[in-house]
């Protein structure tokens, strides 16, 4: 490209042609001052502030959206400049209101910043200040637009960064504001209060709603969500030890930019919630009976608080006892997909080297894990590392069952941009999403055959249409595959009709969609439709044999990303947190990975897979499992059918909770332990992308809380490990010299990348010599008849996010402004079924299921189909869990936790 | 009589016949606006969903321009000339005549709606100054008398219906 030299402030810099003078200046490290200018939305030049003078001609100009040209000669800081800056901010004043003392905005406003630096008290101006209504009916944004500057960041954010298109400029000149569709309340807009625009405001025309604290936060400190496993970087404002403020952290590079979501913008309420666990407490019997195993618990017996050493003892005596009474086998761990890294690695190397057990596992379990192992085992790791800006660099994406603007909303911004940019976007689902909206085609699987989508196949009858059409990516299956000959045969053999006929869709808009994927390297984004659904791990094996044939797996703009629910559920495996696998994802099946890891830890680890998380419940129910240690999980929320988990959580001997707040598995606890929260501790969390990113405490614990890793610490030097964790660099030392994926871990900088097989991010292209073999086509029908074929339940309950409330709800049901918006759950169901069964919106029904019922109101929505049914997750405790069947995720003969068969009924108001 | 009512398939013909085109939304809300006689806020959604852009857009482009209106207007539309030529030849006195006549502040619509009452920063029609323009006809060098037996005409035009 041809550059351009020119100077600026006597200063020559030479830059390629395009590049905005403001940008110039920039690298010089020249500072002008701006209030529309933001470097991740384009520029508009709104503000004027940024004005510069060229030395030659004498001319004026906006330098954010002047491109340098040669022989510039730029200068910033003139007297003529700055009286023209001075005017501008005066204007701006004047059209002011003067509320300073009282606006949140504080000192971090940028027009009283500028006004400071320019020397500007009085005006001198007439004030004719632009009063509007103060809109602050939602629970998250305060809207006064009277301090509107007109800088259009709020819409730019709206529109180009996060795609959502809530509001637009309205009407002209003096009257022009931000404005929603027909002028209503943000509440009542499509605005999902991601917060990105009140981040970005320079003045207070947007605030946020929080009544408990209204100023400039004294200190900021950088840190990462715990929430999805987007893992965005969060800038955490704290004021006398509490977080009163959380704002996208400004580095460079990461995940999400400039934006958020509800979640991370404000539900970290429960940080300050008066729930939260501040003293090890221990149950009374347990405490009185040191040395009995003491038989169920009952609701008399109190919880009174203790030392850390009484609680970490009699935790270590009672696990101890239990292990040398009945075995490894009888002490389970379940460790959290929300606990750091280290803790992790500290908690399944407690369980295998200090109890010999492998019946590890992580929350990671419920948003299934079992599923997207199949991923790691069939492809050996190789999907593992997919950031997410692949997405908007991709030849075609391909969206399954995955409803990203509600669960990991910051991936729906990417798959809205990479739309916006022209990239085709096929959605498969059996709802309309936000997604379905923006998509160049939507297979509809809510009219199939069964009521449940059959995403096989449908994956299977694509594949089949892109081999008929030569779609397939000849070379790479040659160099990386093999078993094509058999995969193709198998697609040959498979009838259009047919695909066509159970999976509810038109032949010709199959045909349509293949002809938009066909020759394209598709990247896939796969959500909870196939991670939970019933025959997950086949429509898994269709996605990989596809990824394969189309050569779509290794390369920068393709591959298959899979959505993680829980902010380390990708760490939590990695560092072995899992039944039936090492650190650094090594199978325990694999006896040379097995013996280094007995050699590294001097120690003797069984060949046999641990209990999973429903195996525990299972081995419990049956009295095998006698002693569970759960770290930061809430299983009587999280798991299907909370009383049958309860009842078998209650017939244990000994049960440990480490955790935050006062959940209902805490409730039944023997000793708790209180943890900290991710802002109160250090360590590292693996996003979905592969991004290991450190981070450092924000705040201290409440009480005596203290740091996860600290208590494992305690507890594995009381229960003899050699090894004594005083500081978080030992554990890290220890995980970056045993799991190579790990050895970037906060070595150089905070932000890391796994390393897969010698490929580090970065690399555009696979280096595994690794072959990948395709697997036969297979379909999913005739296994799980039961539960489907049962007509006195004719409705498809469909389990999903919304955005306000997240995981179990443990959390976001301690945040005070996240129970505020009127969406309490309601469920949703068609306007046709409505009809006929003469619901209306905000009727009272009961749903239930073979397992169990749950009342809620009803919200008709058209995004529904006939029979289909949305119940939303995280509310009232997570109830709905009371609908679905406990079964292992993943096995054949599992129904998944996606979806059930349910009957509704309209409970008449006197009841309610 | 009433604002006209929505014919929602007028409104789709509307929209199938732009949807394809460039730069289609200027255009569709024109023929909206002729068509309907202002623009219905209740055809933002669609007209949004099938050009593809956000209605918050369409709303945006709607508002900027005053010669789209959200609000029904009357079946006469009178534009009063505010320009500097007609403000010398009085035309503030026959905008307060007209105000008076009409029961109506200038933007309103009449009950009725049968007149709505506008001011124009100027209609180039100096040289016939005070001027005024009732839909698309011209009226020049205006006076009390002309203006009330306009009115008249116009008003009368309701009884004939």
């Amino acid at each position: 490209m041809e550059s351009i030299t020119l100077s600026i402030d006597g200063k020559n810099i030479t830059c390629s042609a395009g590049t905005s003078i403001l940008n110039a200046a920039q690298e010089l490290e020249i500072k002008i001052p701006t209030l529309c200018h933001h470097p991740d939305l384009k520029p508009v030049g709104a503000c004027r502030l940024c004005l510069v003078e060229d030395e030659e001609t004498g001319r004026i100009m906006a330098s954010c959206v002047t491109p340098v040209a040669p022989k510039m000669s730029i200068l910033t800081d003139t007297d003529r400049i700055k009286t023209h800056r001075r005017n501008i901010i005066r204007l701006m004043m004047a059209e002011h209101p003067e509320s300073c003392v009282v606006c949140s905005k504080g000192n971090r406003c940028r027009l009283r910043q500028f006004a400071a630096q320019l020397g500007i008290g009085e005006t001198n101006l007439y004030p004719m200040p632009n009063y509007k209504t103060l809109e602050q009916a939602n629970p998250f944004i305060i809207r006064d637009l009277s301090k509107c500057i007109l800088c259009g960041k709020c819409i730019r954010a709206d529109h180009e960064l996060v795609v959502v298109g809530a509001i637009d400029y309205n009407l002209r000149g003096f009257k022009s504001r931000p404005t929603t569709v027909h002028d209503r309340g943000l509440e009542q807009s499509n605005c999902t209060f991601c917060g990105t625009c009140l981040s970005m405001c320079p003045t207070g025309a947007l605030s946020q709603n929080n009544k408990s604290y209204i100023s400039t936060p004294a200190l900021e400190a950088l840190s990462v969500c715990g929430f999805c496993g987007v893992g965005c970087n969060l800038a955490m404002g704290y004021t006398a030890n509490r977080i009163v403020e959380v704002n996208p952290s400004n580095q460079q590079d990461t995940v999400n930019g400039a934006t958020l979501c509800v979640r991370g913008h404000f539900a970290h309420d429960f940080l300050n919630s008066g729930e939260r666990l501040t003293q090890p407490l221990i149950r009374q019997d347990t405490a009185d009976a040191n040395n009995k195993i003491v038989p169920a618990l009952d609701a008399n017996n109190t919880m009174v608080p203790a030392s850390w050493d009484e609680a970490i003892e009699v935790v270590a005596d009672r696990l101890l006892k239990i292990k040398s009474e009945n075995g490894p086998q009888s002490v389970a761990f379940l460790g959290s997909s929300k606990c750091t890294n280290e803790e992790n690695y500290l908690f399944q190397k407690i369980a295998r080297v200090l109890f010999n057990t492998n019946n590890v596992d992580n929350g990671g379990y419920v948003s299934g894990r079992p599923v997207m192992n199949l991923l790691d085992k069939r492809t050996d790791g190789l999907w593992r590392l997919s950031p997410l800006a692949w997405l908007e660099k991709a030849e075609a994406v391909f969206v399954l069952g995955a409803d990203p603007g509600h669960s990991t909303p910051v991936v729906s911004y990417y798959l809205k941009r990479a739309c916006k940019k022209g990239i085709p976007l096929v959605v498969a689902d059996s709802r309309r999403t936000d997604l379905t909206d923006f998509s160049s085609a939507w297979l509809d699987l809510s009219t199939g055959n069964d009521l449940e989508p059959d995403y096989v196949a449908l994956i299977n009858g694509l594949a089949a249409l892109l081999h008929e059409k030569k779609g397939h990516d000849d070379a790479y299956i040659k160099q990386f595959t093999e078993g094509f000959e058999q995969y193709s045969s198998g697609l040959a053999s498979l009838k259009l009709k047919q695909v066509s006929r159970v999976t509810g869709i038109d032949a010709n808009d199959l045909n349509a969609t293949a002809e938009l994927l066909q020759g394209k390297k598709i990247a896939f984004v796969i959500g909870s439709g196939i991670l939970l659904q019933s025959c997950g791990m086949q429509a898994m094996e269709a996605v990989i044999n596809l990824a394969l044939m189309t050569g779509s797996l290794g390369f920068e703009g393709a591959g298959i990303h899979v959505l993680a629910k829980d902010n380390n559920q990708m760490g939590a495996q990695d560092m072995g947190a899992v039944p039936d696998a090492l650190p650094g994802w090594q199978l325990l099946s694999n006896d040379s990975n097995r013996r280094r890891w007995e050699q590294l830890w001097q120690t003797e680890i069984s060949a046999a897979n641990g209990l999973n998380m429903v195996g525990m419940i299972e081995e419990a129910e049956k009295g095998n499992l006698k002693g569970l240690y759960i770290m930061g999980e809430n299983p009587l929320c999280s798991l299907p059918q909370p009383d049958r988990v309860k009842k078998a959580l209650q017939k244990l001997d000994f049960i440990v909770v480490q955790d935050i707040l006062n959940t209902a598995t805490v409730q039944i606890a023997d000793v708790v332990l209180p943890g900290a929260a991710f802002a109160e501790k250090g360590g590292s969390f693996t996003n979905m992308e592969g991004r290991i990113q450190s981070f450092g405490p924000v705040v201290t614990p409440p009480g005596d809380a203290r740091p996860d890793w600290e208590i494992l610490g305690l507890l594995a030097s009381k229960l003899g490990d050699a090894k004594h964790y005083v500081s978080l660099g030992h554990v890290r030392d220890e995980i970056r010299r045993l799991v190579p994926m790990y050895e970037d871990l906060d070595r150089h900088t905070h932000t890391a990348w796994i390393t897969v097989d010698g490929r580090r991010e970065g690399d555009k292209a696979v280096k595994t010599k690794t072959i990948i073999s395709f697997s036969p086509v297979v379909s999913c029908k005739g296994e799980i008849k039961d539960e489907l074929s049962d007509k006195d339940y004719a409705f498809t309950a469909i389990f999903g996010f919304v955005r306000y409330h997240f995981g179990g709800g443990t959390r976001t049901g301690y945040s005070n402004r996240k129970l505020k918006p009127d969406f309490k759950g309601e469920i949703e169901l068609s306007p046709q079924d409505g009809k006929k069964l003469n619901i209306n919106d905000q009727d009272t029904v009961k749903v239930s299921s073979r397992h169990g019922e749950i009342k809620r109101q009803i919200r008709l929505s058209r995004r529904l189909s006939p029979g289909q049914m949305f119940i939303p997750l995280a509310f009232n405790d997570n109830d709905a869990m009371n609908l679905i069947a406990m079964t292992q995720l993943g096995e054949p003969d599992s129904p998944g936790w996606k979806t059930c068969r349910v009957k509704v009924e309209k409970i008449e108001h006197q009841d309610t | 009589m009433e604002p006209k009512e929505i014919d929602w398939n007028e409104l789709t013909a509307v929209i199938a016949k732009h949807e394809k085109e460039k730069w289609a939304l200027i255009p569709l809300l024109q023929e909206v606006q002729e068509t309907f006689g202002y623009v219905p806020p209740e055809s933002i959604e669609p007209i949004a969903q099938a050009l593809k852009m956000f209605p918050s857009q369409v709303q945006g482009v709607i508002t900027f321009y005053a010669g789209f209106s959200l609000k029904p207007k009357g079946k006469y539309v009178l534009r009063v000339c505010r320009g500097t030529a007609c403000h010398v030849k009085g035309s503030r006195n026959i905008l307060r005549l007209m105000q008076n006549e009409l029961g109506l502040e200038k933007g309103e619509t009449s009950a009725d709606y049968k007149f709505t009452l506008e001011t124009v920063a100027c209609l180039g029609a100096c040289f016939v100054a005070p001027a005024m323009m009732v839909n698309r006809t011209y009226f020049g060098k205006l006076a009390p008398s002309k203006v009330s037996s306009l009115l008249a005409q116009y008003g009368k035009d309701k009884e004939e219906e």
